[in-house]
């Protein structure tokens, strides 16, 4: 059974700082109880208040920046749990469960440009993404400036967090938001067609996305219909973080690697998929997938989620 | 201080101390190693386990509510076959007491499962799940007639010597009847309790937290629920009963010790924090060290609850 990873520990960590970001972002500044060695971009960490019993659950949060012994998470303030982190104060005790999940392949130099698409919040694991394909990663060859591009969008100009500390990385930066308050007036998916169509980009791409599940959808669609080399980093909800809930499940699909079984943990063999690997179509909104609707429980065809019961 | 003796038994068993992980939130295997091992628990529960493949329920499963947990994981499991050739073979080499939990849909599911395990070194006990809302049209058949819990039992017993323990479900008005029931055909020992149904919603999206709408509720706010269930069975039975459900705590499994409980099993705690069961175990230790009690069992069933006066209340 896929374990969480070997170097993943319970800690508790002293925060540092919380800095307002965006327009309902923050970013936390946390110094876990020991120094960690460097985190592979794209993995994430559970995280919660000790200082009370509510929230109970941990919430999973992409590393965004590492510096020496801080960490730093930016978080997007959606309900109690990112609520509860946003609203701690220096010197608060957090628990940290982590690193966690496998984090972006090797973003190797000296292939097809990387072109990194990001959307609100999802921008997070793209920093540290960018930075280590930059310096090399596994040994491989890094990656020269130009094979990177940052494809940031969001509904408008206060929802692109941090957008100056992603330019200061030098690598091309492109924007789009919904408004058009800022870059293209549109989503990322938009603003790569226009970059492909004005020839600024190659046809020929790596993508790597992650953001809110409507544009992952758009992007696995992309991505195969244009046979492009795809890694999607999934936010599915969480409910350990370490592979004993069963609460993350991602469809499989049947022809791929993964395909043995219907369901992936998230957590524990994501987050980052291929997109041969899983799918994030809803049986319904499928495009030449094998996949049926749901149905009831049949356990002979493991591949049909089970609908309309309860239960452990 | 003399440090307290945790040890104890249940039926041929003997644990290092009375903490189990329950089923279903210890992982299916040895991912919990790193953070709580199997070592450091009187045993390891492992997620039910069902004849065939499970792939479980549709996605949301997991809905945390103002004090608890709700689940509709829908017992996604690769089934005995692969239980038998992956799981239980690292299990085997962890040092704690195995308890395998057992799931089924009939009678004969839950006889060929404890049949076909039954020659499975590795496998210490059984856990027989009568309690999941999720067979049989979440009805909760098992849990909620004595007569068919005890069918289930009697079953099993015939085809294996192993320890059973049956876990019960809180959704019941019958529980001291079903607990009794449970005793009569032959189980060694109750784990009390699973699951209470519940639900939670959105009013202004109109959607259920759960793709089931109904599921599983666990964790700290079901605590005085289950406390009471167990006690409830502890009074009705003369077989040791594993108290579960919301312990967060050294403090809540001591309360479950005092109610009657022999042990306790430690679920939704774990999703907090994995290392908590690991840090309830030694803190249970320096409570009771602390409190001048030489054995954990000194403690079991000490509730002044009017029983006391009993001859043989205790006798266990
Ligand atoms: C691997 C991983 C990495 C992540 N990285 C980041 C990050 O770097 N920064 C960040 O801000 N968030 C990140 N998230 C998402 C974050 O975990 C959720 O936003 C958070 O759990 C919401 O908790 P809450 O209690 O505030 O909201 P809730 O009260 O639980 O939910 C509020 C609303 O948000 C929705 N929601 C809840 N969880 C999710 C989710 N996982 N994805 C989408 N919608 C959700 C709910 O349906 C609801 O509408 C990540 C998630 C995963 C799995
Ligand atoms: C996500 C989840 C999955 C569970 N799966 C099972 C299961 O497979 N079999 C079972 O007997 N109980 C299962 N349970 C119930 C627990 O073992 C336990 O009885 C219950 O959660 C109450 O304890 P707690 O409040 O400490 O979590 C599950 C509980 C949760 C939260
Ligand atoms: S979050 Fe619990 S198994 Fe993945």
């Amino acid at each position: 059974m896929p374990a969480p990873p070997p170097d993943a520990r319970s800690l508790t960590a002293e925060v540092v700082s919380v800095e307002p970001c965006g327009e309902d972002g923050v970013v936390l500044t946390v110094r876990p109880e020991v120094e960690l060695p460097t985190v592979r971009a794209s993995r994430f960490f559970m995280l919660r208040r000790t200082d009370r019993l509510s929230p109970l659950i941990p919430r999973p949060f992409s590393l965004y920046r590492q510096r020496g012994a801080e960490l730093e998470f930016l978080l997007k303030v959606m309900g109690r749990g990112t609520r509860a982190l946003a609203e701690s104060r220096p010197g608060d005790e957090l628990r940290l469960i982590g690193p966690l999940g496998n984090g972006w392949p090797a973003l190797e130099g000296g292939g097809a440009p990387w072109v990194m698409l990001g959307g609100g919040v999802g921008s997070a694991p793209f920093y540290l993404g960018i930075q280590q394909a930059l310096a090399g990663m596994d040994g491989k060859r890094p990656a020269r400036r130009e094979e990177l591009a940052y494809l940031y969008g969001a509904a408008r100009r206060g929802l692109l967090y941090d957008l100056e500390r992603f330019r200061a990385l030098g690598v091309p930066v492109h924007t789009a938001t919904d408004d058009g308050s800022e870059g293209f007036k549109g989503n990322v998916l938009g603003l790569l067609e226009t970059l492909w169509s004005a020839n600024k980009l190659p046809r020929e791409v790596r993508l790597l996305a992650c953001g809110p599940h409507p544009m992952l959808v758009a992007v696995e669609r992309l991505a195969r219909a244009k046979k492009l080399e795809c890694w999607l980093s999934l936010e599915t909800l969480m409910g350990c973080g370490v592979g004993i809930c069963n609460g993350c499940p991602v469809a499989t699909r049947p022809e791929g690697p993964m395909g043995a079984w219907p369901n992936a943990k998230c957590c524990v063999e994501g987050p980052v998929f291929a997109v041969g690997a899983v799918t994030l179509e809803q049986p319904g909104e499928q495009h030449g997938s094998p996949r049926h609707a749901p149905a009831a429980c049949v356990p002979e065809a493991p591949h049909e989620p089970e609908r309309g019961r309860a239960g452990n | 201080m003399a440090s307290c003796d945790l040890s104890l038994r249940i039926g041929p068993l003997e644990l290092r101390n009375p903490l189990l992980s329950a089923s279903g939130t210890y992982g299916h295997g040895l991912e919990m190693e790193f953070f709580t091992a199997p070592t450091e628990l009187g045993g390891w529960v492992s997620k039910t386990v069902t004849l065939r493949p499970r792939g479980g329920n549709a996605s949301p499963r997991i809905c945390e509510t103002e004090a608890g947990l709700l689940n509709s994981i829908g017992l996604e499991n690769r089934g005995l076959e692969h239980y038998l050739a992956h799981t239980l073979p690292v299990m085997a080499r962890a040092d704690t007491v195995v308890v395998t939990n057992i799931g089924g849909e009939s009678v004969e599911d839950f006889v060929e499962m404890a049949r076909r395990l039954d020659g499975e070194s590795a496998t210490d006990a059984f856990e027989v799940n009568l309690s999941c809302p999720n067979v049989q049209g979440g009805k909760l058949p098992f849990a909620t007639s004595p007569a068919l819990a005890a069918e289930v039992i009697r079953a099993v017993r015939a085809v294996t010597h192993k320890p059973l323990f049956a876990k019960l479900s809180p959704n019941t008005a019958q529980l001291g009847e079903i607990a009794r029931a449970v005793e009569g055909a032959g189980a060694d020992a109750i784990t009390a309790v699973n699951t209470l149904l519940g639900l939670a919603l959105d009013w202004r999206t109109r959607r259920p937290g759960l793709a089931t709408v109904q599921g599983g509720y666990s964790g700290p706010g079901i605590k005085p629920v289950a406390l009471r269930c167990a006690w409830e069975c502890a009074r009705s039975v003369a077989i040791p009963v594993i108290g579960c459900g919301g312990i967060q705590s050294a403090s809540d499994a001591l309360e479950y010790l005092v109610a009657g409980c022999a042990a306790v099993q430690i679920g939704t705690a774990s999703f907090s924090d994995p290392a908590v069961p690991g840090r309830i175990a030694r803190e249970m230790g320096a409570l009771l060290s602390a409190a001048g009690i030489a054995r954990v069992g000194d403690i079991v069933g000490t509730l002044h609850d009017g029983r006391e006066t009993l001859q043989g209340a205790r006798s266990r």
